[in-house]
């Protein structure tokens, strides 16, 4: 600070005295998570010398080709499903469980994906981990909810469909009502 | 022999129309343009970045964006910097943000309205070493990265060049062509948010074109570099990339054939 102020703002830069201010970027703040921490970050992006290459992330095959056809399938299939859940109304339980299944498997897949690009390992280290797992966990228990909603209601469809009429359905219900 | 008299004629004629219509305008009035820059000095660097405004007069100033930069520099603020080399679009130094999008000032055309303002950027969410001039280090490591240039185990026998079809050069059209000048990596979303780790639109139309080359035999190098989470699958297909190219060019339908020829 006292160097930049008597005038020797180059020599400072080159000693690497200064490592916030060297770089302008234009409010890269907006961008951070405000009540996460925050690690370190390379001015720049450069790691290395400015003639080394970039060096990518290890192979994995589950983030390759492979997790892209999971996320297009678990797209592609929910597409027709909803359509048809919406136009058909409640169908069989079965229908309504791998529509409830894919629909989770989609939101799970996006919701990864997010935090893949908004909470990135290198930027937040350990609490990427941590969003992961709160995804998995909350992914756990939603699929405990499918199965309580097809074992003893109408399902999702059924759910919604209850949000416009007003009447919850439940097996037992219509049952004893039998 | 006469056609040659006639076209020398009509040529001089030209030219004499043209300073003629060049000197005309200093007798009338100037037609001022407010152009508002991005300014930032590092060796002032407690001082926040600013925009700062100059007047240039369109009738006595070229027709793309970069004449008026050259026309401030030289005659209003010879402190403005940025980098311009060819003029002609094609080494890729002068690309900014003009008026909300990434081009090339040279082959930005100046909006003729003198009522409205210009503004002039350096490439969004890059790292400024100077009033317009951004760090592309980042960007050409990456570029480093993709080994972009032939891989062969064999050469032909007779020590002559490696014969391609015409069809297999047919599909290097559109993607060689690109000059890195990173207005498509930079106006993408994906890679403001993951620039360290996404290699970004530019790059990967060069990984592209260097995994189709029938020349090329490292194909299985080039695909298992991409395989994971954040090289190639950073994409979104967002398609600012498509919109911004200033030589019309498709970074877009390039990763989405990366992903292809990854999938299948």
């Amino acid at each position: 600070m006292m160097l930049s102020r008597t005038g020797f703002a180059p020599l400072n830069r080159s000693l690497g005295l200064v490592s916030r201010r060297t770089f302008q970027s234009s409010a890269k703040r907006c961008l951070t998570i405000p009540f996460l921490p925050v690690l370190p970050q390379k001015p720049g992006g450069v790691v290395g010398t400015p003639n080394d290459p970039y060096v990518p992330p290890p192979v994995s095959k589950m983030e390759g080709p492979i997790h892209w056809w999971i996320e297009k399938t678990f797209a592609v299939a929910t597409l027709p499903l909803a359509a048809t859940a919406l136009i058909a109304g409640p169908l069989s339980t079965t229908y309504d469980s791998v529509f409830s299944v894919a629909l989770l498997g989609y939101c799970y897949m996006e919701f990864h994906s997010c935090i893949t690009d908004y909470i990135p390992k290198r930027v937040y280290g350990k609490f990427h981990n941590y969003a992961l797992y709160l995804l998995g966990g909350g992914s756990l228990i939603s699929l405990l909810g499918i199965y309580k909603l097809e074992s003893e209601g109408e399902g999702i469809t059924g759910l919604i469909h209850s949000l416009w009429t007003g009447k919850t359905t439940s097996k037992e219900v219509t049952e004893s009502s039998k | 022999m006469t056609l040659l008299a006639r076209n020398a004629y009509s040529l001089l004629s030209r030219r004499g129309l043209a300073s003629a219509a060049a000197s005309a305008p200093k007798a009338t009035t100037s037609r001022l343009k407010t152009f508002k820059i991005y300014r930032w000095n590092p060796d002032k660097p407690a001082e926040k970045p600013q925009l700062k405004a100059y007047q240039v007069d369109l009738n006595n100033c070229g027709p793309m964006i970069l004449d008026a930069l050259l026309k401030i520099k030289n005659e209003q603020d010879a402190t403005l910097t940025f980098r311009r080399s060819c003029r002609e679009g094609i080494c890729g130094s002068c690309a900014m943000n003009i008026g909300g999008r990434n081009t090339l000032a040279c082959l930005c055309r100046i909006d003729q309205d003198e009522s409205k303002q210009t503004k002039i950027y350096p490439l969004p969410h890059m790292y400024i070493v100077k009033d317009l001039v951004p760090d592309l280090t980042n960007f050409y490591q990456q570029y480093k990265s993709i080994k972009p240039y032939l891989h062969r185990k064999d050469y032909p026998a007779d020590g002559k060049e490696i014969l391609q079809s015409i069809d297999d050069r047919k599909k290097l059209d559109g993607l060689y062509e690109c000059i890195l000048c990173a207005c498509c990596s930079t106006s993408c979303p994906s890679y403001w948010w993951n620039q360290e780790e996404y290699l970004g639109p530019a790059v990967l139309m060069q990984a592209y074109r260097w995994l189709i080359d029938s020349r090329d035999q490292a194909t299985k190098m080039r695909q298992s570099m991409l395989e994971n989470s954040m090289s190639l699958y950073r994409c979104h297909t967002i398609m600012n990339c498509t919109k911004t190219c200033p030589k019309g060019l498709n970074p877009g339908r390039s990763i989405a054939e990366i992903k292809k020829q990854l999938a299948l």
